[in-house]
């Protein structure tokens, strides 16, 4: 078993399709992930499952692929889907998980402004100009400044988990520089087809780092390192100085526009 | 087991012989961890040097006498109080005392580490009202352990 559980989750799901389905049935979207950069173990280690549903998923990943081998240990846990956990982020991390739900509010929005393409040229221009401002000083402005360039310096950059988010945050900026094309070019085919990739990886992206990334962060983090970062959220923030209000209330305005009385 | 009205002063014993229930040396000396004195809420100034920009781990007085390894594992590299929400008095005088260390220490953090009697509650509550009257948010984390010394919970309560 030691042979899979240091290769590729990607490649172990090739070779075997049902450990894709076995993780979706615990929560671990291995399948659905962009990068999928991950050993089997490390994202075994880094979904902190209870120890017996750990025991149970890793007894019916050893059975697709060994279905000879009898399970090691027995399994005292009642079948079916395993119950989700409430998540408790520390305070900074809290305060990603919310800057989260703003930027969620717009990708709801991009597929009613990609199937808006009717409105006059310039108006529907506007919007995207608009929206790009939004993902630029909101999301990879505000946010990033805190999660990217703050807190994934506490960890090594070398790990799969880091790796596999910058490769979404990379893709999300070559989207967002293929919408500035379109917009110059007046192309509004890109701009369409970016504009829905976008929203397409984002709710992917964000589920992993609410759900996965950030708690494995704070189980990791000292006491001491969840007050540094809290404190230099606190100077980010003041830098910024109203841009979060501003970018909300867009977000609000553009809800109003798309969505009968906002949401 | 004997019952008594108060959850807090219901009486247990925990037959764990004289080894201590380990099989291992228990002999060894474990190294005091504590940096200062006094650490009693009521004598302590809230603005000694060791409380400036420090974690900060303000616990109920039974806790340490619970938690086996109390030192190694919650007080190394932490400033401490002590206080008792069932028997203190004075207690509005904890809020402020708390409140100094948020405002005027400036504490990095403050970890509230309580028993899981219902009394012990008292102590967590003291401290986020502490936090309430305070103008610097300070993230603070409660920790509760049962009368056997297990961790129960271990949370970040704010800001």
């Amino acid at each position: 078993m030691d042979m899979y559980l240091n290769k590729g989750v990607r490649e172990v799901i090739e070779e075997f399709p049902d450990v894709g389905e076995i993780l979706e049935n615990y929560q671990i979207g291995c399948v659905e992930c962009t990068a999928a950069e991950c050993l089997l173990k490390d994202v075994v280690e880094i979904h902190n499952q209870p120890p017996d549903q750990e025991e149970q998923m890793m007894n019916e990943i050893t059975a697709v692929i060994y279905p000879d081998r009898k399970p090691e240990t027995r399994v005292g846990k009642k079948g079916g889907r395993p119950e989700k956990k409430k998540i408790k982020y520390s305070p900074p991390m809290k305060r990603l998980v919310e800057e989260h739900n703003l930027i969620k509010r717009w990708v709801a929005l991009i597929p009613k402004v990609v199937d808006n393409m009717d409105f006059e040229p310039e108006d529907y221009k506007n919007i995207v100009r608009e929206g790009v401002n939004f993902i630029r000083k909101y999301a990879d402005g505000y946010h990033h400044a805190k999660e990217e360039e703050i807190l994934f310096a506490y960890f090594d950059e070398n790990l799969d988990i880091l790796k596999t988010m910058h490769v979404d945050h990379e893709n999300a900026r070559a989207h967002v520089k293929a919408i500035v094309a379109g917009l110059k070019s007046n192309d509004a085919q890109a701009i369409r087809e970016h504009l829905s990739a976008y929203g397409d990886l984002l709710p992917e992206h964000i589920k992993k780092e609410d759900e996965i990334l950030y708690p494995w962060m704070d189980r990791n983090l000292s006491t001491k390192q969840v007050g540094e970062l809290f404190y230099k959220f606190d100077s980010v923030e003041k830098e910024f100085g109203d841009t979060p209000q501003k970018c909300e209330e867009f977000i609000r305005k553009l809800e109003e526009k798309f969505c009968k009385g906002g949401t | 087991m004997t019952h008594e009205g108060c959850p807090g002063s219901k009486m247990f014993e925990f037959n764990k012989g004289d080894d201590g229930g380990q099989e291992d040396d228990a002999t060894a000396t474990v190294q005091s961890q504590l940096r200062q004195w006094p650490i009693q809420l009521h004598l302590i100034g809230p603005a000694a040097p060791y409380y400036q920009g420090a974690d900060v781990l303000l616990t109920a007085d039974c806790v340490a006498y619970a938690f086996g390894n109390f030192h190694n594992e919650y007080l190394k590299g932490k400033s401490i109080a002590i206080a008792c929400p069932k028997l203190d008095e004075g207690q509005d005088v904890y809020v402020e005392k708390i409140k100094a260390w948020f405002e005027d220490a400036k504490i990095n953090t403050l970890t509230v580490m309580i028993m899981q009697v219902p009394c012990c509650m008292g102590l967590l509550n003291i401290a986020k009202q502490g936090l309430e009257k305070s103008e610097r948010k300070v993230p603070v984390k409660s920790i509760i352990v049962d009368v056997q010394g297990e961790i129960l919970s271990e949370e970040w309560i704010s800001s």
